[in-house]
């Protein structure tokens, strides 16, 4: 008995072995085709998202706004046709710009309020792109804003949060980047001029290329409660590969806020701190 | 003060004028898009007045959203004023040639600037004379 139940021991013991070693190679030999078949793939599919942006174009540097567009020649561009109650604000704005040099138009930016879409496209100070696969985002030095425009496809969703930039989508036609935009905070100023719209405002920007170191963006503003048309503008920013973004912290030494009355004023108090 | 500046009956006379102004107005418009003053209305100033205080410099403060000479310049006899003028940002200076050390205190200089419109010490500088004799444009040249 003894011996008996011991040689089925050992047998049990020589199938274990066996089953054990018949394993390890079956998943040696799976290991194997798992390693051929991703080298397959590899050479097969677009491997690399980061890949496809080779075929954008090069707007690598940071961009100035011009003073002027490029084409002195041109015809300056319509006036906005606005209704009633923004046409007020709006031949307010111009009569003052006549009466006194400088810039004239009051809003809550002066008390480092950030402007919204599309006024943050054309502070004094640069902007950059930068492109990543399904997305290219803006950086606005001013304020130091962000713009996280998508464009994997995603539609622009129908109620988005209102936000000072907006929520964006784009696609590219060629080298054009065309961005809608909406969501906008209905407190920020559309234009020059213009302070608040209703929350349907949509902007379309397209952004191109003119000559090798001149960005157009032609802007379009949608909102019936403002503009009785849509109403186009277009600026012109130069490119400085040289420059980079610099910090914009508007609280750090502000001393024109608006004072209680909405109008533009001039601190003369030291700020704490300093 | 510039708000109430346009009474009613001036604009409608602007109504009336409008059409005929209209391409003048938007040149000046387009112009005006991009300010010397980044965020805010220059209304406060007499913007494009050019005035001059010599002095000596108390603080430079490389600042945003402005930059801010502190200077004080001699008033009556055993006495002095102090002066608060606010300039273009550091990044928009420093990528013109100007950096944090441009102006020290104690600098002797000669600051030409545009001033408050209501004649407090105040306004918007446009260049400064340094002692070494060197002058630093503050503003953008006049757009062509």
């Amino acid at each position: 008995m003894r011996r008996t139940s011991s040689s089925i021991a050992n047998l049990t013991w020589v199938c274990a072995v066996a089953l054990i070693a018949c394993g390890a190679q079956s998943s040696s030999r799976k290991g194997l085709s798992w390693i051929a078949s991703s080298a397959a793939a590899a050479d097969a599919a677009p491997s690399n998202p980061y890949a496809s942006l080779a075929k954008l174009p090069d707007w690598n540097g940071v961009w100035d706004v011009t003073r002027v567009p490029p084409q002195p020649g041109a015809p300056p561009p319509a006036p906005p046709k606005l209704t009633p109650r923004y046409e007020e604000q709006w031949v307010k704005y111009q009569a003052l710009n006549r009466k006194q040099k400088g810039l004239n138009f009051v809003s809550e930016v002066a008390s480092c309020i950030p402007p919204g879409v599309p006024q943050s496209m054309t502070e004094p100070y640069p902007i950059e792109f930068l492109f990543t696969p399904g997305r290219v985002t803006i950086l606005i030095e001013t304020y130091a804003l962000t713009r996280r425009i998508y464009t994997d496809g995603s539609p622009l969703p129908k109620n988005p949060d209102p936000s000072y930039q907006g929520t964006s989508v784009g696609h590219w036609e060629g080298e054009t980047l065309v961005v809608e935009t909406s969501g906008i905070l209905p407190e920020t100023s559309p234009l020059n001029g213009i302070n608040g719209h209703s929350d349907k405002l949509h902007i379309t920007e397209r952004i191109h290329l003119i000559n090798p170191d001149t960005l157009e963006i032609s802007t379009t503003r949608t909102d019936s409660a403002v503009f009785l048309e849509p109403y186009t503008t277009k600026a012109y920013y130069k490119r400085h590969r040289d420059w980079k973004i610099m910090e914009y912290v508007c609280e750090q030494n502000n001393h024109d806020a608006l004072d209680a009355k909405g109008n533009a004023a001039f601190s003369l108090k030291h700020n704490p701190g300093e | 003060m510039p708000r109430s500046a346009s009474s009613t009956t001036r604009g409608n006379k602007i109504v009336k004028l409008r059409h005929s102004l209209i391409s003048v107005v938007c040149t000046a418009t387009l112009l005006l898009m991009k300010s010397a003053a980044a965020h805010h209305s220059t209304a406060m100033f007499q913007w494009g007045t050019e005035k001059t205080l010599i002095g000596t410099i108390e603080k430079y403060q490389w600042t945003q959203p402005h930059t801010f000479i502190w200077i004080v310049v001699p008033d009556k006899p055993g006495k002095t004023q102090e002066w608060g003028l606010e300039g273009m940002s550091p990044s928009w200076l420093g990528r013109r040639g100007w950096n944090l050390h441009s102006l020290n205190p104690g600098d002797k200089v000669s600051v030409v600037y545009y001033p408050l419109k209501d004649g407090r010490q105040g306004g918007f500088y446009v260049r400064v004379m340094a002692p070494d004799g060197k002058t630093l444009e503050a503003l953008p040249t006049q757009a062509p």
